[in-house]
Protein backbone atom coordinates (compact mmCIF):
# COMPACT_ATOMS: atom_id res chain seq x y z
CA UNK A 1 0.00 0.00 0.00
CA UNK A 2 1.54 3.30 -1.03
CA UNK A 3 -0.90 5.76 0.53
CA UNK A 4 -0.84 4.11 3.92
CA UNK A 5 -1.87 6.26 6.87
CA UNK A 6 0.54 7.00 9.72
CA UNK A 7 -1.49 4.92 12.16
CA UNK A 8 -3.86 2.29 10.85
CA UNK A 9 -5.99 0.32 13.26
CA UNK A 10 -7.91 -2.38 11.43
CA UNK A 11 -10.52 -4.73 12.89
CA UNK A 12 -8.89 -4.95 16.28
CA UNK A 13 -10.55 -7.35 18.70
CA UNK A 14 -9.60 -8.23 22.23
CA UNK A 15 -10.95 -10.49 24.94
CA UNK A 16 -10.42 -10.58 28.67
CA UNK A 17 -11.19 -14.22 29.34
CA UNK A 18 -14.60 -14.86 27.77
CA UNK A 19 -15.56 -11.22 27.65
CA UNK A 20 -14.91 -9.44 24.39
CA UNK A 21 -13.85 -5.88 25.15
CA UNK A 22 -13.00 -4.73 21.61
CA UNK A 23 -15.04 -5.68 18.53
CA UNK A 24 -13.37 -5.07 15.16
CA UNK A 25 -12.27 -1.55 15.98
CA UNK A 26 -10.92 0.37 13.00
CA UNK A 27 -9.70 3.92 12.50
CA UNK A 28 -6.69 5.64 11.03
CA UNK A 29 -4.85 8.88 11.43
CA UNK A 30 -2.20 10.84 9.54
CA UNK A 31 0.95 12.38 10.88
CA UNK A 32 0.11 15.53 12.84
CA UNK A 33 -3.49 14.46 13.37
CA UNK A 34 -5.29 14.56 16.69
CA UNK A 35 -7.79 11.78 17.19
CA UNK A 36 -9.96 11.68 20.29
CA UNK A 37 -11.58 8.49 21.54
CA UNK A 38 -14.76 9.13 23.48
CA UNK A 39 -17.35 6.87 25.01
CA UNK A 40 -18.85 5.74 28.30
CA UNK A 41 -16.61 4.11 30.89
CA UNK A 42 -16.00 0.47 30.12
CA UNK A 43 -16.39 1.10 26.40
CA UNK A 44 -12.83 -0.04 25.68
CA UNK A 45 -11.25 3.36 24.93
CA UNK A 46 -8.29 2.90 27.26
CA UNK A 47 -7.81 -0.71 26.21
CA UNK A 48 -7.73 0.39 22.56
CA UNK A 49 -5.16 3.06 23.40
CA UNK A 50 -2.99 0.52 25.23
CA UNK A 51 -3.10 -1.87 22.30
CA UNK A 52 -1.23 0.74 20.27
CA UNK A 53 1.89 0.57 22.47
CA UNK A 54 1.16 -3.01 23.43
CA UNK A 55 0.61 -2.44 27.12
CA UNK A 56 -2.45 -4.50 26.19
CA UNK A 57 -2.30 -7.20 23.53
CA UNK A 58 -4.84 -7.13 20.72
CA UNK A 59 -5.77 -10.70 19.81
CA UNK A 60 -7.15 -10.06 16.34
CA UNK A 61 -6.82 -7.43 13.66
CA UNK A 62 -3.87 -5.31 12.74
CA UNK A 63 -2.22 -2.11 13.91
CA UNK A 64 0.32 -0.45 11.66
CA UNK A 65 2.34 2.53 12.83
CA UNK A 66 4.46 4.41 10.30
CA UNK A 67 4.48 1.37 8.03
CA UNK A 68 5.47 -1.09 10.74
CA UNK A 69 3.36 -3.97 11.94
CA UNK A 70 2.88 -3.25 15.65
CA UNK A 71 1.39 -6.65 16.46
CA UNK A 72 3.98 -8.76 14.63
CA UNK A 73 5.73 -11.24 16.93
CA UNK A 74 9.06 -9.90 15.64
CA UNK A 75 8.29 -6.35 16.79
CA UNK A 76 10.39 -5.36 19.78
CA UNK A 77 7.92 -3.79 22.22
CA UNK A 78 10.66 -1.74 23.88
CA UNK A 79 11.65 -0.25 20.51
CA UNK A 80 8.00 0.46 19.79
CA UNK A 81 7.47 2.17 23.12
CA UNK A 82 10.44 4.48 22.83
CA UNK A 83 8.68 5.95 19.80
CA UNK A 84 5.22 6.14 21.37
CA UNK A 85 4.84 8.36 24.42
CA UNK A 86 2.12 7.74 26.96
CA UNK A 87 0.47 9.88 29.60
CA UNK A 88 -1.58 8.11 32.27
CA UNK A 89 -4.73 8.97 34.12
CA UNK A 90 -2.99 8.31 37.46
CA UNK A 91 0.22 10.16 36.42
CA UNK A 92 2.38 7.18 37.46
CA UNK A 93 5.41 9.35 38.13
CA UNK A 94 8.38 7.47 39.52
CA UNK A 95 7.88 8.20 43.21
CA UNK A 96 11.56 8.10 44.16
CA UNK A 97 12.77 10.50 41.50
CA UNK A 98 12.57 14.29 41.30
CA UNK A 99 10.76 15.91 38.39
CA UNK A 100 13.97 16.12 36.41
CA UNK A 101 14.90 12.55 37.40
CA UNK A 102 11.55 11.31 36.12
CA UNK A 103 12.00 12.96 32.76
CA UNK A 104 15.71 12.12 32.40
CA UNK A 105 15.38 8.39 33.17
CA UNK A 106 14.18 7.37 29.70
CA UNK A 107 16.69 9.47 27.72
CA UNK A 108 19.54 8.21 29.91
CA UNK A 109 18.65 4.53 30.25
CA UNK A 110 16.71 3.87 27.06
CA UNK A 111 18.23 6.31 24.56
CA UNK A 112 21.71 6.10 26.08
CA UNK A 113 22.31 9.82 26.57
CA UNK A 114 24.92 10.83 29.11
CA UNK A 115 23.68 11.92 32.51
CA UNK A 116 24.30 15.58 31.72
CA UNK A 117 22.66 15.39 28.28
CA UNK A 118 19.65 13.61 29.73
CA UNK A 119 19.36 16.23 32.45
CA UNK A 120 19.55 19.05 29.91
CA UNK A 121 16.89 17.45 27.81
CA UNK A 122 14.70 16.90 30.87
CA UNK A 123 15.14 20.52 31.90
CA UNK A 124 14.10 21.69 28.43
CA UNK A 125 10.99 19.53 28.47
CA UNK A 126 10.00 20.62 31.96
CA UNK A 127 10.42 24.26 30.93
CA UNK A 128 8.24 23.51 27.94
CA UNK A 129 5.40 22.39 30.25
CA UNK A 130 5.95 25.38 32.54
CA UNK A 131 7.76 23.58 35.36
CA UNK A 132 11.22 25.08 35.02
CA UNK A 133 10.98 26.18 38.64
CA UNK A 134 10.10 22.71 39.99
CA UNK A 135 12.97 20.68 38.55
CA UNK A 136 14.06 19.19 41.86
CA UNK A 137 10.63 18.70 43.42
CA UNK A 138 9.47 15.17 44.09
CA UNK A 139 6.10 13.85 42.88
CA UNK A 140 4.64 13.86 46.40
CA UNK A 141 5.49 17.55 46.64
CA UNK A 142 3.67 18.48 43.44
CA UNK A 143 -0.01 19.12 42.78
CA UNK A 144 -1.91 16.76 40.48
CA UNK A 145 -1.75 19.22 37.61
CA UNK A 146 1.99 19.64 38.04
CA UNK A 147 2.47 15.87 38.25
CA UNK A 148 0.56 15.37 35.03
CA UNK A 149 2.69 18.00 33.30
CA UNK A 150 5.82 16.15 34.49
CA UNK A 151 4.23 12.97 33.11
CA UNK A 152 3.78 14.69 29.76
CA UNK A 153 7.34 16.01 29.78
CA UNK A 154 8.58 12.50 30.59
CA UNK A 155 6.88 11.14 27.49
CA UNK A 156 8.01 14.07 25.31
CA UNK A 157 11.65 13.67 26.35
CA UNK A 158 11.76 10.44 24.36
CA UNK A 159 10.92 12.51 21.24
CA UNK A 160 8.04 10.22 20.31
CA UNK A 161 6.35 10.22 16.94
CA UNK A 162 2.99 9.51 18.53
CA UNK A 163 1.62 10.55 21.92
CA UNK A 164 -1.06 8.56 23.72
CA UNK A 165 -3.11 10.31 26.40
CA UNK A 166 -5.18 8.04 28.63
CA UNK A 167 -7.74 10.26 30.37
CA UNK A 168 -5.02 12.73 31.38
CA UNK A 169 -7.35 15.02 33.32
CA UNK A 170 -9.79 12.54 34.86
CA UNK A 171 -7.95 12.27 38.18
CA UNK A 172 -7.53 16.02 38.58
CA UNK A 173 -9.39 18.55 40.66
CA UNK A 174 -11.43 20.77 38.33
CA UNK A 175 -9.25 23.83 38.89
CA UNK A 176 -6.13 21.90 37.83
CA UNK A 177 -7.51 20.57 34.55
CA UNK A 178 -6.85 23.80 32.66
CA UNK A 179 -3.07 23.76 33.06
CA UNK A 180 -2.84 20.23 31.64
CA UNK A 181 -5.15 21.00 28.72
CA UNK A 182 -3.06 24.07 28.00
CA UNK A 183 0.06 21.93 27.66
CA UNK A 184 -1.84 19.58 25.35
CA UNK A 185 -3.01 22.53 23.27
CA UNK A 186 0.59 23.65 22.87
CA UNK A 187 1.50 20.18 21.66
CA UNK A 188 -1.28 20.20 19.09
CA UNK A 189 -0.01 23.53 17.83
CA UNK A 190 3.51 22.14 17.62
CA UNK A 191 2.15 19.50 15.25
CA UNK A 192 2.38 16.46 17.52
CA UNK A 193 0.42 13.39 16.45
CA UNK A 194 -1.88 12.61 19.36
CA UNK A 195 -4.35 9.87 20.21
CA UNK A 196 -6.37 11.00 23.20
CA UNK A 197 -8.92 9.34 25.46
CA UNK A 198 -10.80 12.04 27.32
CA UNK A 199 -14.12 13.22 28.67
CA UNK A 200 -13.18 16.86 28.02
CA UNK A 201 -15.58 17.48 25.17
CA UNK A 202 -14.73 21.13 24.68
CA UNK A 203 -11.08 20.16 24.28
CA UNK A 204 -12.03 17.42 21.84
CA UNK A 205 -14.17 19.77 19.84
CA UNK A 206 -11.46 22.41 19.72
CA UNK A 207 -8.46 20.34 18.67
CA UNK A 208 -9.56 16.99 17.24
CA UNK A 209 -9.31 16.18 13.57
CA UNK A 210 -11.45 13.16 14.16
CA UNK A 211 -13.59 11.86 17.00
CA UNK A 212 -14.10 8.13 17.43
CA UNK A 213 -17.08 7.20 19.56
CA UNK A 214 -16.80 3.77 21.15
CA UNK A 215 -19.49 1.92 23.02
CA UNK A 216 -19.26 -1.61 24.39
CA UNK A 217 -16.03 -2.16 22.48
CA UNK A 218 -17.46 -1.15 19.09
CA UNK A 219 -16.91 1.96 17.00
CA UNK A 220 -20.41 3.40 16.89
CA UNK A 221 -19.53 6.39 14.81
CA UNK A 222 -16.56 8.47 13.81
CA UNK A 223 -16.04 11.74 12.03
CA UNK A 224 -14.84 15.32 12.36
CA UNK A 225 -15.97 17.00 15.60
CA UNK A 226 -18.42 19.40 13.94
CA UNK A 227 -20.27 16.53 12.37
CA UNK A 228 -20.18 14.23 15.37
CA UNK A 229 -21.13 16.84 17.93
CA UNK A 230 -23.66 18.83 15.90
CA UNK A 231 -25.10 16.20 13.71
CA UNK A 232 -24.51 12.66 14.96
CA UNK A 233 -25.80 9.95 12.68
CA UNK A 234 -26.43 7.41 15.39
CA UNK A 235 -28.98 7.77 18.12
CA UNK A 236 -26.56 6.15 20.61
CA UNK A 237 -24.01 8.92 20.00
CA UNK A 238 -26.65 11.56 20.50
CA UNK A 239 -27.74 10.10 23.82
CA UNK A 240 -24.15 9.86 25.06
CA UNK A 241 -23.36 13.45 24.09
CA UNK A 242 -26.57 14.67 25.74
CA UNK A 243 -25.67 12.96 28.98
CA UNK A 244 -22.12 14.33 28.93
CA UNK A 245 -23.44 17.81 28.14
CA UNK A 246 -25.83 17.78 31.08
CA UNK A 247 -22.85 17.14 33.36
CA UNK A 248 -20.71 19.90 31.87
CA UNK B 1 0.86 21.38 49.98
CA UNK B 2 2.25 24.12 52.18
CA UNK B 3 3.65 22.02 55.03
CA UNK B 4 4.71 19.15 52.84
CA UNK B 5 6.96 21.23 50.60
CA UNK B 6 9.32 22.26 53.39
CA UNK B 7 12.81 21.29 52.23
CA UNK B 8 14.01 18.11 53.86
CA UNK B 9 17.11 19.83 55.24
CA UNK B 10 15.04 22.20 57.37
CA UNK B 11 12.96 19.36 58.72
CA UNK B 12 16.05 17.35 59.50
CA UNK B 13 17.60 20.23 61.40
CA UNK B 14 14.39 20.67 63.36
CA UNK B 15 14.52 17.01 64.41
CA UNK B 16 18.14 17.26 65.51
CA UNK B 17 17.53 20.21 67.77
CA UNK B 18 14.95 18.18 69.68
CA UNK B 19 17.26 17.34 72.57
CA UNK B 20 14.98 15.62 75.05
CA UNK B 21 16.36 14.14 78.27
CA UNK B 22 15.79 10.62 76.96
CA UNK B 23 17.74 11.37 73.83
CA UNK B 24 20.66 12.83 75.78
CA UNK B 25 20.76 9.79 78.07
CA UNK B 26 20.61 7.38 75.16
CA UNK B 27 23.34 9.15 73.22
CA UNK B 28 25.56 9.35 76.32
CA UNK B 29 25.05 5.66 77.12
CA UNK B 30 25.76 4.77 73.51
CA UNK B 31 28.93 6.85 73.43
CA UNK B 32 30.18 5.24 76.66
CA UNK B 33 29.41 1.72 75.44
CA UNK B 34 31.07 2.15 72.05
CA UNK B 35 33.95 4.10 73.54
CA UNK B 36 34.68 1.27 75.95
CA UNK B 37 34.17 -1.39 73.27
CA UNK B 38 36.49 0.18 70.72
CA UNK B 39 39.10 1.02 73.38
CA UNK B 40 39.04 -2.61 74.54
CA UNK B 41 39.57 -3.92 71.03
CA UNK B 42 42.38 -1.49 70.29
CA UNK B 43 44.11 -2.36 73.53
CA UNK B 44 43.97 -6.03 72.62
CA UNK B 45 45.04 -5.66 68.98
CA UNK B 46 47.92 -3.37 69.87
CA UNK B 47 49.21 -5.87 72.41
CA UNK B 48 48.13 -4.17 75.60
CA UNK B 49 49.24 -0.57 75.14
CA UNK B 50 46.96 0.82 77.87
CA UNK B 51 46.49 -2.14 80.20
CA UNK B 52 47.82 -5.70 79.86
CA UNK B 53 45.73 -7.79 77.44
CA UNK B 54 42.77 -9.36 79.24
CA UNK B 55 42.80 -6.82 82.08
CA UNK B 56 39.98 -4.29 82.51
CA UNK B 57 40.78 -0.57 82.16
CA UNK B 58 40.05 -0.08 85.86
CA UNK B 59 41.03 -2.69 88.44
CA UNK B 60 37.94 -4.43 89.88
CA UNK B 61 39.31 -3.97 93.40
CA UNK B 62 39.55 -0.20 92.88
CA UNK B 63 35.93 -0.02 91.71
CA UNK B 64 34.82 -2.16 94.60
CA UNK B 65 36.59 -0.04 97.20
CA UNK B 66 35.27 3.19 95.70
CA UNK B 67 31.67 1.97 95.57
CA UNK B 68 31.82 0.49 99.08
CA UNK B 69 32.26 3.99 100.47
CA UNK B 70 29.00 5.15 98.85
CA UNK B 71 26.08 4.30 101.16
CA UNK B 72 23.48 3.45 98.46
CA UNK B 73 25.83 1.42 96.29
CA UNK B 74 27.79 -0.49 98.92
CA UNK B 75 25.64 -3.62 98.50
CA UNK B 76 26.37 -3.67 94.75
CA UNK B 77 30.07 -2.98 95.02
CA UNK B 78 31.12 -6.61 94.71
CA UNK B 79 28.91 -7.59 91.71
CA UNK B 80 29.85 -4.39 89.85
CA UNK B 81 33.50 -5.10 90.56
CA UNK B 82 33.03 -8.59 89.19
CA UNK B 83 31.34 -7.20 86.08
CA UNK B 84 34.29 -4.88 85.53
CA UNK B 85 36.55 -7.89 85.87
CA UNK B 86 34.84 -9.81 83.05
CA UNK B 87 34.44 -6.76 80.78
CA UNK B 88 37.50 -7.53 78.59
CA UNK B 89 36.02 -10.93 77.73
CA UNK B 90 32.64 -9.33 76.95
CA UNK B 91 34.28 -6.82 74.60
CA UNK B 92 36.28 -9.61 72.98
CA UNK B 93 33.15 -11.70 72.37
CA UNK B 94 31.14 -8.70 71.16
CA UNK B 95 33.69 -8.18 68.36
CA UNK B 96 32.88 -11.53 66.78
CA UNK B 97 29.16 -11.05 67.37
CA UNK B 98 29.31 -7.77 65.45
CA UNK B 99 31.48 -9.14 62.66
CA UNK B 100 29.38 -12.27 62.17
CA UNK B 101 26.15 -10.27 62.19
CA UNK B 102 27.19 -7.49 59.84
CA UNK B 103 29.08 -9.69 57.36
CA UNK B 104 26.22 -12.23 57.19
CA UNK B 105 23.66 -9.49 56.82
CA UNK B 106 25.65 -7.75 54.10
CA UNK B 107 26.33 -10.84 51.98
CA UNK B 108 22.84 -12.14 52.68
CA UNK B 109 21.36 -8.93 51.27
CA UNK B 110 22.84 -9.62 47.84
CA UNK B 111 21.30 -13.08 47.89
CA UNK B 112 18.00 -11.80 49.25
CA UNK B 113 17.38 -9.18 46.55
CA UNK B 114 17.48 -11.66 43.63
CA UNK B 115 15.44 -14.11 45.72
CA UNK B 116 12.77 -11.48 46.34
CA UNK B 117 12.76 -10.25 42.75
CA UNK B 118 12.41 -13.73 41.29
CA UNK B 119 9.77 -14.51 43.89
CA UNK B 120 7.65 -11.54 42.79
CA UNK B 121 8.44 -11.29 39.08
CA UNK B 122 9.82 -14.68 38.10
CA UNK B 123 7.84 -17.51 36.56
CA UNK B 124 9.62 -20.80 37.22
CA UNK B 125 12.36 -19.14 39.21
CA UNK B 126 9.67 -18.02 41.67
CA UNK B 127 9.28 -21.65 42.73
CA UNK B 128 13.02 -22.07 43.21
CA UNK B 129 13.08 -18.96 45.32
CA UNK B 130 10.04 -20.09 47.29
CA UNK B 131 11.63 -23.50 47.88
CA UNK B 132 14.83 -21.95 49.15
CA UNK B 133 13.00 -19.56 51.44
CA UNK B 134 10.69 -22.17 52.92
CA UNK B 135 13.51 -24.68 53.45
CA UNK B 136 15.69 -22.19 55.30
CA UNK B 137 12.89 -20.59 57.27
CA UNK B 138 11.24 -23.89 57.98
CA UNK B 139 14.11 -25.72 59.62
CA UNK B 140 15.84 -24.75 62.88
CA UNK B 141 18.80 -22.45 62.43
CA UNK B 142 20.74 -24.45 65.00
CA UNK B 143 20.17 -27.60 62.96
CA UNK B 144 21.44 -25.80 59.87
CA UNK B 145 24.59 -24.77 61.71
CA UNK B 146 25.07 -28.35 62.93
CA UNK B 147 24.75 -29.69 59.40
CA UNK B 148 27.32 -27.21 58.09
CA UNK B 149 29.73 -27.76 60.98
CA UNK B 150 29.36 -31.32 62.27
CA UNK B 151 27.73 -32.85 59.21
CA UNK B 152 29.74 -31.33 56.37
CA UNK B 153 32.70 -30.17 58.49
CA UNK B 154 33.02 -27.11 56.26
CA UNK B 155 35.53 -25.53 58.64
CA UNK B 156 38.12 -27.88 57.17
CA UNK B 157 37.57 -26.51 53.65
CA UNK B 158 37.97 -22.76 54.27
CA UNK B 159 40.05 -21.46 51.34
CA UNK B 160 43.56 -20.21 52.05
CA UNK B 161 42.82 -16.51 51.68
CA UNK B 162 40.06 -16.66 54.29
CA UNK B 163 41.72 -19.16 56.57
CA UNK B 164 43.35 -17.55 59.57
CA UNK B 165 41.36 -14.28 59.38
CA UNK B 166 39.55 -15.36 62.53
CA UNK B 167 40.92 -17.23 65.53
CA UNK B 168 38.94 -20.30 64.44
CA UNK B 169 37.83 -21.19 60.91
CA UNK B 170 34.49 -22.25 62.30
CA UNK B 171 33.64 -18.53 62.34
CA UNK B 172 33.37 -18.76 58.55
CA UNK B 173 31.00 -21.68 58.91
CA UNK B 174 28.81 -19.56 61.19
CA UNK B 175 28.91 -16.65 58.72
CA UNK B 176 27.89 -19.01 55.92
CA UNK B 177 25.03 -20.39 58.00
CA UNK B 178 23.71 -16.99 59.03
CA UNK B 179 24.12 -15.63 55.50
CA UNK B 180 22.09 -18.45 53.95
CA UNK B 181 19.44 -18.39 56.65
CA UNK B 182 19.26 -14.60 56.98
CA UNK B 183 18.95 -14.23 53.21
CA UNK B 184 15.71 -16.21 53.32
CA UNK B 185 14.26 -13.90 55.95
CA UNK B 186 15.56 -10.75 54.28
CA UNK B 187 14.05 -11.94 51.01
CA UNK B 188 10.64 -12.20 52.65
CA UNK B 189 10.82 -8.65 54.00
CA UNK B 190 11.99 -7.32 50.64
CA UNK B 191 9.35 -9.32 48.78
CA UNK B 192 6.63 -7.70 50.86
CA UNK B 193 8.01 -4.27 50.11
CA UNK B 194 8.34 -4.95 46.37
CA UNK B 195 4.72 -6.04 46.26
CA UNK B 196 3.72 -2.72 47.79
CA UNK B 197 5.21 -0.78 44.87
CA UNK B 198 2.27 0.29 42.73
CA UNK B 199 1.62 -1.52 39.46
CA UNK B 200 1.44 1.85 37.68
CA UNK B 201 5.15 2.39 38.36
CA UNK B 202 5.99 -0.68 36.30
CA UNK B 203 3.55 0.31 33.56
CA UNK B 204 5.16 3.74 33.37
CA UNK B 205 8.64 2.24 33.21
CA UNK B 206 7.66 -0.14 30.42
CA UNK B 207 5.87 2.68 28.59
CA UNK B 208 9.08 4.73 28.18
CA UNK B 209 10.78 1.67 26.72
CA UNK B 210 12.58 0.21 29.71
CA UNK B 211 12.70 -3.58 29.63
CA UNK B 212 11.16 -5.56 32.45
CA UNK B 213 14.50 -6.10 34.15
CA UNK B 214 15.48 -2.44 33.72
CA UNK B 215 12.14 -1.35 35.17
CA UNK B 216 12.70 -3.55 38.21
CA UNK B 217 16.24 -2.22 38.62
CA UNK B 218 15.63 1.48 38.04
CA UNK B 219 12.06 1.88 39.27
CA UNK B 220 10.86 -0.91 41.54
CA UNK B 221 13.94 -1.69 43.62
CA UNK B 222 14.82 1.90 44.58
CA UNK B 223 11.33 2.27 45.99
CA UNK B 224 10.83 -1.23 47.35
CA UNK B 225 14.14 -1.29 49.20
CA UNK B 226 13.28 1.99 50.89
CA UNK B 227 9.90 0.63 51.95
CA UNK B 228 11.63 -2.50 53.25
CA UNK B 229 13.87 -0.70 55.73
CA UNK B 230 11.60 -0.77 58.82
CA UNK B 231 10.78 -4.47 58.58
CA UNK B 232 14.27 -5.36 57.37
CA UNK B 233 15.61 -3.79 60.56
CA UNK B 234 13.86 -6.65 62.37
CA UNK B 235 16.11 -9.12 60.64
CA UNK B 236 19.17 -7.07 61.60
CA UNK B 237 18.07 -7.14 65.24
CA UNK B 238 17.17 -10.82 65.23
CA UNK B 239 20.48 -11.70 63.65
CA UNK B 240 22.43 -9.89 66.39
CA UNK B 241 20.68 -12.11 68.91
CA UNK B 242 20.57 -15.40 67.11
CA UNK B 243 24.21 -15.08 66.20
CA UNK B 244 24.57 -16.43 69.75
CA UNK B 245 23.69 -19.86 68.34
CA UNK B 246 27.19 -19.85 66.86
CA UNK B 247 28.39 -20.65 70.38
CA UNK B 248 27.03 -24.17 69.87
CA UNK B 249 29.51 -24.76 67.06
CA UNK B 250 32.32 -23.32 69.22
CA UNK B 251 32.52 -19.82 67.78
CA UNK B 252 33.92 -17.66 70.59
CA UNK B 253 31.40 -14.82 70.25
CA UNK B 254 29.66 -12.91 73.01
CA UNK B 255 27.39 -15.67 74.31
CA UNK B 256 30.20 -18.23 74.16
CA UNK B 257 32.54 -16.03 76.23
CA UNK B 258 29.80 -15.39 78.80
CA UNK B 259 29.00 -19.08 79.03
CA UNK B 260 32.66 -19.97 79.52
CA UNK B 261 33.05 -17.53 82.42
CA UNK B 262 29.76 -18.65 83.94
CA UNK B 263 30.77 -22.30 83.80
CA UNK B 264 33.93 -21.61 85.74
CA UNK B 265 32.51 -19.08 88.24
CA UNK B 266 28.87 -20.22 88.55
CA UNK B 267 27.68 -16.60 88.59
CA UNK B 268 25.14 -17.18 85.85
CA UNK B 269 22.62 -14.48 86.72
CA UNK B 270 25.14 -11.68 86.96
CA UNK B 271 27.10 -12.73 83.89
CA UNK B 272 24.07 -13.12 81.65
CA UNK B 273 22.58 -9.85 82.93
CA UNK B 274 25.78 -8.06 81.86
CA UNK B 275 25.82 -9.99 78.56
CA UNK B 276 22.16 -9.14 78.03
CA UNK B 277 22.96 -5.46 78.49
CA UNK B 278 25.69 -5.73 75.86
CA UNK B 279 23.22 -7.32 73.42
CA UNK B 280 20.70 -4.59 74.24
CA UNK B 281 23.28 -1.91 73.47
CA UNK B 282 24.08 -3.57 70.14
CA UNK B 283 20.41 -3.90 69.23
CA UNK B 284 19.63 -0.28 70.13
CA UNK B 285 22.58 0.84 68.06
CA UNK B 286 21.32 -1.17 65.10
CA UNK B 287 17.79 0.17 65.33
CA UNK B 288 18.95 3.79 65.74
CA UNK B 289 21.35 3.34 62.86
CA UNK B 290 18.60 2.04 60.60
CA UNK B 291 16.27 4.85 61.69
CA UNK B 292 18.95 7.29 60.57
CA UNK B 293 19.36 5.45 57.27
CA UNK B 294 15.61 5.51 56.73
CA UNK B 295 15.43 9.24 57.34
CA UNK B 296 18.46 9.81 55.14
CA UNK B 297 17.02 8.04 52.08
CA UNK B 298 13.41 9.12 52.65
CA UNK B 299 11.66 10.32 49.52
CA UNK B 300 10.71 13.99 50.03
CA UNK B 301 7.01 14.30 50.72
CA UNK B 302 6.56 10.59 51.41
CA UNK B 303 6.60 8.15 54.32
CA UNK B 304 9.22 8.62 57.01
CA UNK B 305 9.98 12.10 55.75
CA UNK B 306 6.46 13.32 56.31
CA UNK B 307 5.93 15.46 59.40
CA UNK B 308 9.24 14.57 61.01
Amino acid sequence: MTDESFLEVTDVSKWYGDEQVLHDVSFEMDRGDVTVLIGPSGSGKSTMLRCVNRLAEAQEGSIRLDGEDVLAPSTDVDDLRREVGMVFQGFNLFAHLSAVGNVALGPQRVLGLSKAEARDRATDQLERVGLGNQLDSYPAELSGGQQQRVGTARALAMEPKLMLFDEPTSALDPELIGEVLEVMHDLVEAGMTMLVVTHEMSFARAVADEIVFLDAGRVVERGPPEQLFENPEKERTDRFLDRIASHD
Amino acid sequence: MAGATQPAAIRRRAAESDLSVGRVLLVTAGALFWGWLVASWLNRWLGGVVVPVGEPFVRPATVETALATLPGLAAYAEPIGFAVGISPEIARGAWLTIVITTVSLFIGFFIAVPLAVTRVYGRYSAYLSLGYTELLRGTPLLAQLFVLHFGLNLGAYVPGALSGVFPRNVVWVAILGFTLNGAAYQAEYIRGALESVEEGQITAGRAIGLSRVETIYYVVLPQGLRYAIPSWTNEFIYLIKYSSLAAFITVPELYYRADQIAASTFRYTLIFAVTGLAYLALVLTASKLMEAVEARVAIPGLGADRGR
